[in-house]
């Protein structure tokens, strides 16, 4: 090309121009596979429905009148531990009037203390 | 240098090879990227669809009252091992949709198991309905279901303790066919 011929410069550039745009649109298609496997990997990740469900589990007890039975605590810290790999535990505290509970399931860690329940 | 004649060939020659090299590596790695990339939204979706039924299922008419209604469609269903009308209700939940052409339901299939404390307090796992699973991509959606004490519990639940309120755990495993 270089001293044998000198025309058709402008095609030889745009043919540079849009490879290097290619190679931009390709990294963008990349990332936002990237983004969009991290995100949902995030969501499956972080137990949020597990959390409200115990949450709401523990506040029924409260509702039934059988927050002091102690097998309840017993029933939620076994078969969570043998069934999902994670610990739960509640404690009514009648003197102070508070429930605490307690979630961990080895990523994410709740602690919650319940008032005048 | 002996010569400064063809430095242009030279230049394109660098440009080309960069070009190609950078070219390859993106393919590869984009293809390799996309293919997981659905499956997770799916069972994310899948998930989020699995537990809101189940949470739909277990909330009670009202709390505290000593009537039945103050317990749960979910808790009457467990408590009476009548594992068809809640495979009637969930899957009536999970496949109602509006946007599938021609039927309007959904394909979605479950498996679930109850777990509970026995009263020699081992664990114990009953079966409660739902198709065999043959290795779809599954997801696991679980909730808690609370008992109250129950004098003779259903013939399903060996072992069961009968003079207690107890909270037993519902595992429905949830894929698309």
């Amino acid at each position: 090309m270089a001293r044998m011929n000198e025309d058709a410069q402008w095609i030889v550039m745009l043919g540079f121009i849009i490879s290097i745009i290619l190679v931009f649109l390709a990294l963008i298609v990349n990332q936002s596979a990237l983004v969009g496997k991290t995100t949902s990997e995030s969501v499956l990740d972080f137990s949020k429905s597990e959390i409200q469900d115990v949450r709401a589990e523990i506040i029924e007890y409260n509702w039934n009148g059988t927050l002091n039975q102690p097998s309840l605590q017993h029933d939620l810290l076994n078969i969570s531990l043998e069934q999902k790999g994670a610990i739960i535990w509640y404690e009514f505290n009648q003197t102070e009037d508070y429930i605490f509970i307690h979630y961990n399931d080895g990523t994410t860690e709740y602690n919650e203390m319940v008032r005048n329940p | 240098m002996v010569n400064d004649a063809g430095q242009i060939y030279t230049i394109e020659g660098i440009a080309a090879g960069v070009l190609m090299i950078v070219t390859a590596y993106l393919v590869v790695s984009t293809t390799t990227v996309l293919t997981p990339q659905d499956v997770h939204i799916i069972d994310m979706q899948l998930q989020q669809l699995g537990n809101d039924a189940l949470a739909m299922m277990d909330t009670p008419d009202q709390y505290g009252s000593t009537t039945i209604r103050s317990y749960s469609p979910l808790t009457v269903m467990v408590m009476d091992y009548n594992h068809n009308a809640f495979g009637y209700q969930f899957l009536s939940y999970v496949n109602n949709t509006t946007n599938i052409a021609g039927t309007g339901y959904d394909r979605l299939n479950y498996y679930a198991n109850i777990s509970y404390l026995n009263d020699t307090f081992q664990i114990q796992t009953v079966p409660f309905g739902g198709q065999p699973y043959y290795r779809e991509n599954a997801v696991k959606v679980t909730r808690w279901v609370y008992l109250p004490a129950n004098s003779s519990p259903n013939i399903a639940y060996p072992g069961m303790r009968s003079d207690t309120n107890q909270s037993v755990l519902l595992e429905v495993l949830l894929w698309r066919e």
